[in-house]
Order: C-alpha cells, then sequence, then structure tokens
C-alpha cells in the first residue's frame, strides 16, 4: 500500500497546533516515514500545492476572502479534511467578538488607515466546507494526534472523544474545582482530551477544548447556581475559545425552556 | 551601464509566519526597500476590553505559539503591576526558568535550523543534517530542552497554563528539578561543542553593516539580565518602562500588515545582538568565554551577527537555568497559594527581553478587574523599520552581483531578525491593492 499523501495548512492562527506536530520530537520522524507529507509550508520549502491529498489538516479559523480560498481548494483535493485546534473546530479566540463589526474593530485599531484592510468575522471551517473530523484543542494534545494518524493509517476511524474533562479529572483524582473550590470551571461543559491538564495544576478549566456535544445546559446551571456562580459567568468563560456554541440569548432561552 | 532591478521575495522561507520582500532599482538607486507582512486578522487588545483580569494572559498567550510563554508573562507583570502585587521570590525564581526555557528553545532553533544552512551553504535543516548530522542532532535536543523546561514549569510547551495572577498553580518537586537540572548541564555540554562549528564561519559577510540604535532593558542588577524596569537606548537615553511609547513611535505603512516603530524619527533595533551591545560587561561564565571568543570587538553593528549574539545568549540562559534551579534547591521549594488580588482602578505595563527584543504588554483595569484598555508592542514590529533600513544597505553593496546572490543576501539581513510574523501582526492584516 502506498503512503498517505498529507498536507498540513494553517489558516488565520498562531500556528500552535502546527507546532505541537513539530514538537512530536520523538515520534516525528516515524510519522515522516509513515506518511508522505506533500504539502507543509510551515516546515518545508518544497510544496507540491495542486497534488491530491488523503489527509489535509487544517489549522486556524476563516477570518479572511484569503484563508475561504484556500480552505476550499484544499477540500477539493483531499479526501479527509480534519479542522486541527479549537480555532478550526469553533472559531476559537478570534471569534470572541463576532458580534462587533469589523469595521469598528479596525478603527479602534488603526484609525484612518482601515481602507487598506479586509476582514471578516473569524468562522469555524464547517462554515464553509464539509468537515471530516474534528480534533479540538487549543492547542491540539500531541497523544490525541498521534492516536489519529494512527488510526488513519490502520484505515480505522479515529476516536473523537464526547464525555466532558470531569471523567478525565475523576480519574487523576483531582480535588474539585467546582464543589471543594467554589471556581468558576469549565470542566463539565468541555470536551475531554487533555487529560484535565488545568484542574491537574490547580487551575480551573478555562474550557480550551471548545464544549462537548448536547451538554445538558440546565442541570449543569443548577449546580452552577448552587455554588453562587451565575450562567453568565460561565457562559462569558466558555465564548472565550467557542463563541459561536454559546450565543448567550439562545443559551439563555434553552436553560429557561428546560426550567418551565 | 545603470541597474535597474525589480526584486520580488514573496515568500521568505525559514521564518515564522508569512511575509515577502521587494526591492525596485532605478538607474542605479534604489526607489523601494519593503517588508512585506501578510498574516491574519485577530484585535487581540480589543479582544482584550471588558475581560476578567484571571483570563487575560491566557488570552494573549494566543497571539502567537512560539512566544507563548513570553506575552504569557509580560501579560502577567502588566496585571500584577496596575493591582500594585508583588509575587514571591520562588515565583520569581520559577517565572525566571520558564523565560530561559522560551530562550532556548528559540535561540536554538533559528540559530542551528534557521540561520546556519545560510552561512554553511544549505537550503534548509534537512540537507545540511546530511554533513552536520551532529549539529543538526544538538540543535533538536536543545529545542526539546527548551520544550521540556516550559513543559515543567509551564504545565504545557505550547500556551502554558500553569504560571498564573500571583503565582503558580501547581509548583515542580525538587526531584523533577534536580532531573531537569542534569537535562539542562548535558544541554550546556552539546551546545558549547557547536561553538567550533560556528567559530570556523568568521569573519561573517558584513554587507548589511551599517550603525543603528539599539535599545534593550537594563538589568535590575549587575548582571546579563532579560528583567529590567528601565529602557535603555545606545544613545544613552534612559526611560522606564512606563514610558515604552517614547521609545516606540509606532506608523502604519501601507505595505506591511504589522505597524512599525521609530524613535526620535529613526528606526531602531531590538533583540539580542542589541542586548549583547548594550550589556555584553555584565555577562558571565562560559558565555563570557564565547562572547570574547566569536566578538571580541564590541559593540558590533553587523546584523548577521545577531546570529552569533543568539547563541552567545543560548549558552547564557542555559547556564542561569541551572543557576536558578540551584537556587530554588537550596532555598527549598513548596506548593505555596498564589497572592490574593484585590482588583482596583489602575495601570501596568509590563516588559521583558523575549528571544527577539523587547516585549511591551500595557493594561488599564477598572475596580472590578476588568481590563479597560490594552496595548501590545511585539519586537518584530519594532524592528521592522530597521529591517528595511538593513535591506536597503544590503542592496546598495549587492546591487552588482547577480540576482541569485543579492536575493540571498536579502533573505538573510530578514532572517537575522528571527522575525516572528504572527506576534507583529497581532492586530491585522492589510489587503493592499
Amino acid at each position: 500500500m502506498s503512503k498517505p499523501k498529507v498536507g498540513i495548512f494553517g489558516l488565520t492562527s498562531c500556528a500552535g497546533d502546527q507546532l505541537v506536530i513539530l514538537n512530536c520530537e520523538d515520534h516525528l520522524v516515524d510519522l515522516a516515514n509513515a506518511v508522505d507529507i506533500q504539502d507543509w509550508e510551515m516546515a518545508k520549502s518544497q510544496n507540491n500545492e495542486e497534488i491530491g491529498l488523503d489527509i489535509a489538516l487544517v489549522e486556524g479559523s476563516v477570518a479572511q476572502v484569503r484563508d475561504i480560498e484556500a480552505l476550499k481548494k484544499i477540500r477539493q483535493r483531499s479526501k479527509i479534511l480534519v479542522a486541527l485546534g479549537t480555532c478550526a473546530v469553533w472559531g476559537g479566540i478570534p471569534a470572541m467578538k463576532n458580534e462587533v463589526p469589523r469595521e469598528v474593530m479596525l478603527e479602534e485599531v488603526y484609525g484612518d488607515n482601515v481602507r487598506f484592510i479586509e476582514s471578516k468575522a473569524a468562522q469555524p471551517l464547517s462554515s464553509f466546507v464539509k468537515v471530516d473530523y474534528n480534533l479540538p484543542g487549543c492547542p491540539i494534545e500531541k497523544e490525541q494526534f498521534l492516536q489519529m494518524m494512527a488510526s488513519f493509517l490502520h484505515g480505522d476511524i479515529p476516536e473523537i472523544l464526547n464525555f466532558s474533562v470531569c471523567s478525565e479529572c475523576k480519574m487523576k483524582e483531582n480535588v474539585c474545582q467546582i464543589v471543594y473550590k467554589n471556581e468558576v470551571c469549565c470542566g463539565p461543559l468541555t470536551v475531554a482530551g487533555c487529560g484535565a491538564r488545568c484542574p491537574s495544576h490547580n487551575v480551573p478549566c478555562t474550557g480550551c477544548h471548545g464544549p462537548i456535544e448536547e451538554v445538558h445546559y440546565d442541570a449543569e446551571v443548577k449546580m452552577f447556581e448552587r455554588k453562587g456562580i451565575k450562567p453568565e459567568e460561565i457562559i462569558r468563560k466558555m465564548q472565550i475559545y467557542a463563541a459561536p456554541a454559546w450565543m448567550p440569548e439562545k443559551l439563555m432561552e434553552e436553560i429557561e425552556h428546560e426550567n418551565k | 551601464m545603470k541597474i535597474n532591478k525589480k526584486i520580488a521575495i514573496d515568500h521568505l522561507g525559514r521564518v515564522e509566519g508569512h511575509g515577502g520582500i521587494h526591492v525596485e532599482i532605478e538607474n542605479g538607486a534604489i526607489s523601494k526597500v519593503n517588508m512585506d507582512i501578510y498574516e491574519g486578522s485577530r484585535f487581540y487588545e480589543e479582544l482584550l476590553v471588558g475581560k476578567h483580569y484571571e483570563e487575560v494572559a491566557g488570552i494573549v498567550s494566543r497571539i502567537c505559539a512560539i512566544c507563548s510563554a513570553d506575552h504569557l508573562l509580560a501579560s502577567q507583570m502588566a496585571t500584577e503591576k496596575a493591582f500594585g502585587v508583588q509575587v514571591s521570590r520562588q515565583t520569581y525564581l520559577l517565572r525566571g526558568l520558564l523565560l530561559h526555557g522560551s530562550m532556548i528553545e528559540s535561540h536554538a532553533l533559528h540559530v542551528y535550523a534557521l540561520a546556519l544552512p545560510d552561512l554553511l551553504g544549505f537550503d534548509g535543516v534537512i540537507s545540511m543534517a546530511s554533513q552536520y548530522p551532529r549539529e543538526v542532532s544538538i540543535a533538536l535536543s536543545l529545542k526539546k530542552l527548551g520544550n521540556t523546561i516550559q513543559e515543567l514549569i509551564g504545565g504545557r510547551a505550547v500556551h502554558p497554563i500553569n504560571p498564573i495572577i500571583g503565582g503558580f498553580g501547581l509548583v515542580p518537586t525538587r526531584q523533577q528539578l534536580i532531573d531537569l537540572k542534569s537535562q539542562i548541564e548535558k544541554g550546556l555540554e552539546d551546545a558549547l561543542v557547536t561553538v567550533d562549528v560556528y567559530e570556523k564561519l568568521l569573519p561573517l559577510p558584513d554587507f548589511a553593516t551599517t550603525p543603528t540604535v539599539y535599545t534593550a532593558l537594563e538589568p535590575r542588577e549587575l548582571r546579563y539580565s532579560y528583567l529590567g524596569d528601565v529602557i535603555q537606548t545606545s544613545l544613552g537615553d534612559k526611560f522606564p518602562v512606563e514610558d515604552y511609547r517614547k521609545v516606540c513611535h509606532e506608523r502604519v505603512v501601507s505595505h506591511s500588515h504589522a505597524k512599525q516603530s521609530l524613535f526620535a524619527n529613526e528606526p531602531f533595533m531590538t533583540g539580542s545582538l542589541a542586548r549583547l551591545n548594550l550589556n555584553y560587561q555584565h555577562i558571565r561564565g562560559a558565555a563570557q568565554d564565547v562572547q570574547k571568543r566569536l566578538l571580541p570587538n564590541m559593540p558590533e553593528t553587523n546584523i548577521l551577527h545577531n546570529n552569533t549574539a543568539q547563541l552567545i545568549e543560548l549558552i547564557h540562559s542555559l547556564e542561569r537555568a541551572i543557576i536558578l534551579i540551584d537556587q530554588l534547591l537550596e532555598e527549598g521549594v513548596e506548593q505555596e497559594a498564589p497572592i490574593k488580588i484585590t482588583p482596583k482602578a489602575g495601570k501596568g505595563v509590563g516588559a521583558i527581553e523575549v528571544p527577539r527584543g523587547t516585549l511591551y504588554h500595557s493594561y488599564e483595569y477598572d475596580d472590578n478587574g476588568i481590563l479597560v484598555e490594552a496595548d501590545v508592542i511585539t519586537p518584530t514590529a519594532q524592528n521592522l523599520a530597521n529591517t528595511e533600513k538593513d535591506l536597503r544597505t544590503a542592496v546598495e553593496n549587492s546591487m552588482k552581483l547577480p540576482e541569485e546572490k543579492l536575493r540571498l543576501n536579502l533573505e538573510m539581513v530578514a532572517r537575522a531578525y528571527d522575525p516572528c510574523i504572527s506576534c507583529a501582526v497581532h492586530l491585522v492584516e492589510i489587503e493592499f491593492k
């Protein structure tokens, strides 16, 4: 069997997910031998920008016309497209204030020079193309990434986690940040994969992997309310990394509906 | 015959981010030298407004993955100053160790993998590995060592989570620090081996040598350090870091997506070479020996020697990291709660020397600890005007050379600055028509 052809791309981003791939130091050589990396601008100077790909790994959010064009071209030439990191999956930090018009943002920063500038509210990849797999994380976790690539190489479907950080936190036998410390911890709402990194360092979860599917909002909100934490506080915190998933009006409506 | 040339380097390789160089020569005179920057729009300063002080550092670390620990530390420093918080000595030492971890990773990557291939005549580190396998393997192990330090102290190599306002979530154990120390000692031995290879490359080509103004933080104590409260310039000026805007007058230029900085209407340079030019008399240990071997005549005005200065600083950071661990072990490490914060309205400026130069974060908070205004000026943005100045010198000195050589010379100048384009363009994308 020939090696799968892989492309690694960065749209508007901090390059953190690609850096995690580079930081797979001990496994990087194995990975580079197991797949055929055809296109990776961040790491290579000789790239084939036309060839069809078996797997495209795309980091970053879509925040300018150039990103949309690049993404559509990548989709066209790829069999499997993976959204890599929270920006690609949810829009990430750049999507935090999408409700503010870009012209207002630009004027705040650049005054009269805004006419040079083209910018769009940051969106996840799935707003523009079909995404086959989501691997969230800010940044992605090395082990999760390597597991996903191993699955592809074995012809398997990668295991996409859909349980909360709390599960991993319990396995670590951490003291609960919410129950015992009254902290605004995003663990119950956030998808696992990090091994409860922050609570294991005595720091409440910031929600950097984005939400799990079908979060049980009303139960979670009631639990936080019992600890004297308002829903607005939780929503504000969850909006840092996954604002498009946490539109406050929509959520509050849902919570009120459940409470009736 | 008068020279007419147009040089367009659209994709500058072996730098972080998307940038290019455009030069035009008409009738033997340079009519245009642009360092062009094309990178994404994220409006970080605007995103911070309205955020709670505990959330700010985590957000700004996402400006750039490679410099995430640096942004985090400068941010926490700014917030703590705004609230008048003094951290414990243990926190101070651990933060210093984290900063050295970032310095080791960044300098190792740039010196060996990005800059050295130019000087040794290779197109990249992979082709260099065939002839210099030992050096490339040392480079990778030093980069990994920098990550290991950031992983232990920061809790994550990219976008650290363990440093928090007022202290740390989890303090490393004595045994973890002892293990880390032995890894750093091995790294120091390795790094010193590469000095011999580097020394053979001297003297470096001097097609871009031109005097300029250098700026760096003045060390707090009489030793080489990346921390300070006063900005010094090679003209003899001194400003408290709160007056950083007097050093960095920002301007917008249409060919760059990042703002440029000027001091007294002139370009200036910040970074390893600037630090070494201003503070070399304080450097000690093996780093001092290497400085005397590689750069005996200070100050040095050849920008290509920024790479040499990085190599000297790499050794300095390895030595300092060992000293910091010794101090921590001697004074005893213990799990301690972060300093309790009482938010109050106020302003604070955090300034630290990071791999590419002085990084400034400035915040204003209200009484509830909600951020009202933020300003971030990165080293790469400060260096852009000076990069163009050096590119111009390089064009003047290389104009008659074959185009391929001229292009390489220009790329070498841009790369010498180790530009971090994600950082420089944390604000905005300018699509110029």
